[in-house]
């Protein structure tokens, strides 16, 4: 049994290769464009880092959090972020909009699993731009000792997991509404925003929304407070937050997929 | 009676652009939405600094005043339209052929396009944000004549922006792709601009310079004549602002000039 469910988790990892490999082979054809897209990101997510240079140049302290910890939270935010759109681009906007489109037919034709297969079947040129600037930043700004080092390559894998639960819940969302592209994009980006600035900022009930149903907490607050703290008890934390985040999106995909009907539309994998 | 009939043809394509945008509510929610979150937090995050700061003033502002210069920033950045990406596509698609052909200027067809859309979505925009200031910090001192300055200040502010957008939009005719350029412009606007931050919390070495800059006038001219309006400040956006409409202009026109040389139609 063990053996078997070893044999299928190798088996995806090869999936997930040879996707990573075709994907971006297909966006190395516009080699000049894809570069940009990267670079632009890079100095897109620079920008944000120049914001609070400025910032703490003028307010040294905000609540306890230094500009080592905000660098550390775009660091691994952004890090997360790229891995996981990176390497599965239909996480992201595509989702929902697939599923109002009627083009998860294609994905149940094949003999893998719907979910990962789908997830996998694109990758976001600008996500690379942010997985880069996340390694950069912490490697090069915050400069950790190994144990840190360690923890943040962990924790950036931890992210990219809640991100990846997280596109799956709110694309699932077209199952039971309809058309919820904009709602599904609306409710990713206020995560991403929230979660980009430091916690200390919210207390009460806010913070509850911030681990429920805006899991900015999840994709960075528990995160940098395992970079803070080194402490594996944190670790495991932010690691079960984001299990939970992942389950939540999978339970709500095949609960929608129940409701999935097929249309008569013609399409073609892009 | 021809320049009536030609500002006529542009002023309609503007009042359609306007009215098309209202049909898009769903837009108009996620921007709206977006507004109020980014004011929250930064209301959270300018209370921490000026209990921090002990002082009742930063940057020359009051909190109140930082929360409505954020909410005219705001409304500013997020009022506009996609310029780049059309011209992109127009060029990409061969679409410009067609424009080419109607009696229209294709700068003059998508700038009258592009201000119907702006002052549709700016208006939504300040009246959500006014109203969201109104309720977390209150109202600020408005006089007649700073609202006045403020108006005059804000059709360069959007004229300026269009050609720097425009601009980004015909490297289409060098560049494989010229989205990560307009990210990239977007982010300088927003950074040099002073959106977030009023210009004057910035080192003080850099604030002569970002003032001199075109970014500023777009952003940061506005918002500082809308809460804290002066002749001097009017005086020194009115000269910047015609200056750098000027060298857009200019830089507009040889870059047109030299991206239509590069253009081949196909019948068909």
């Amino acid at each position: 049994m063990e053996a078997k469910m070893f044999r299928s988790f190798v088996d995806y990892l090869r999936l997930c290769a040879s996707y990573l490999r075709i994907n971006m082979n297909a966006q190395l054809e516009y080699r000049g464009a894809f570069y940009s897209q990267v670079a632009a990101m890079f100095i897109n997510d620079g920008a944000w880092v120049v914001f609070w240079l400025l910032f703490f140049t003028r307010f040294p302290v905000l609540h306890g959090w230094s500009l080592k910890d905000v660098m550390s939270l775009w660091a691994v935010t952004t890090a997360g972020f790229g891995i996981a759109f990176g390497l599965m681009g239909n996480g992201h906007r595509r989702f929902a909009v697939a599923i109002a489109q009627g083009e998860l037919e294609i994905w149940m034709l094949h003999p893998r699993a719907v979910l990962p297969h789908f997830l996998l079947g694109s990758t976001i040129p600008s996500a690379w731009g942010d997985a880069a600037f996340g390694y950069v930043i912490y490697f090069g700004f915050v400069k950790p000792n190994v144990q840190q080092a360690a923890m943040f390559v962990v924790l950036s894998i931890v992210v990219a997991v809640v991100f990846v639960g997280f596109g799956i819940l709110t694309g699932s969302l077209s199952f039971y509404l309809g058309n919820a592209s904009t709602l599904s994009d609306q409710w990713r980006d206020i995560s991403i925003t929230f979660a980009t600035y430091p916690p200390t900022l919210f207390d009460g009930k806010v913070k509850v929304l911030l681990f429920t149903v805006i899991p900015a907490g999840f994709i960075s607050y528990l995160p940098v407070q395992s970079l803070r703290s080194m402490s594996i008890v944190d670790l495991l934390i932010a690691v079960a937050g984001a299990i939970g985040v992942l389950a939540a999106g999978v339970v709500a995909f095949y609960f929608g997929l129940r409701r999935y009907e097929s249309g008569n539309l013609i399409s073609m994998r892009e | 009676m021809t320049i009536t009939k030609s500002a006529s043809r542009y002023l309609w394509i503007s009042y359609t652009a306007a009215r098309s945008n209202l049909a898009y509510s769903s837009e108009v929610i996620y921007r709206c939405s977006f507004l109020a979150v980014i004011l929250f937090i930064f209301l959270r995050l300018w209370k921490v600094v000026y209990a921090a700061s002990g002082s009742d003033r930063v940057g020359g502002m009051t909190l109140p005043q930082m929360v409505w210069y954020l909410v005219v920033t705001e409304a500013i950045y997020l009022s506009a339209p996609r310029v780049a990406s059309e011209v992109d596509e127009d060029v990409r698609t061969g679409r410009l052929a067609v424009h080419l052909i109607r009696p229209l200027s294709y700068a003059g067809g998508h700038l009258s396009r592009a201000m119907g859309d702006r002052v549709v979505r700016f208006a939504i925009n300040l009246t959500v944000g006014s109203m969201l200031a109104l309720a977390l910090v209150g109202p600020i001192p408005i006089t007649a004549s700073g609202l006045v300055m403020f108006l005059v200040t804000l059709p360069a502010a959007f004229l300026l922006d269009f050609l720097g957008m425009f601009l980004i939009g015909l490297c289409a005719f060098w560049l494989e792709s010229t989205s990560g350029l307009a990210l990239i412009y977007t982010r300088t606007v927003m950074m040099f601009g002073g959106m977030f931050l009023p210009l004057a919390i910035y080192p003080a070495l850099l604030q002569p310079v970002l003032k001199a800059l075109p970014f500023a006038s777009m952003l940061s001219a506005p918002g500082v004549m809308f809460v804290n309006p002066s002749l001097l400040l009017l005086k020194e956006s009115i000269l910047i602002q015609g200056a750098a409409v000027a060298v857009f202009m200019l830089m507009v026109g040889v870059v047109q000039f030299v991206a239509m040389q590069r253009l081949f139609s196909n019948g068909g």
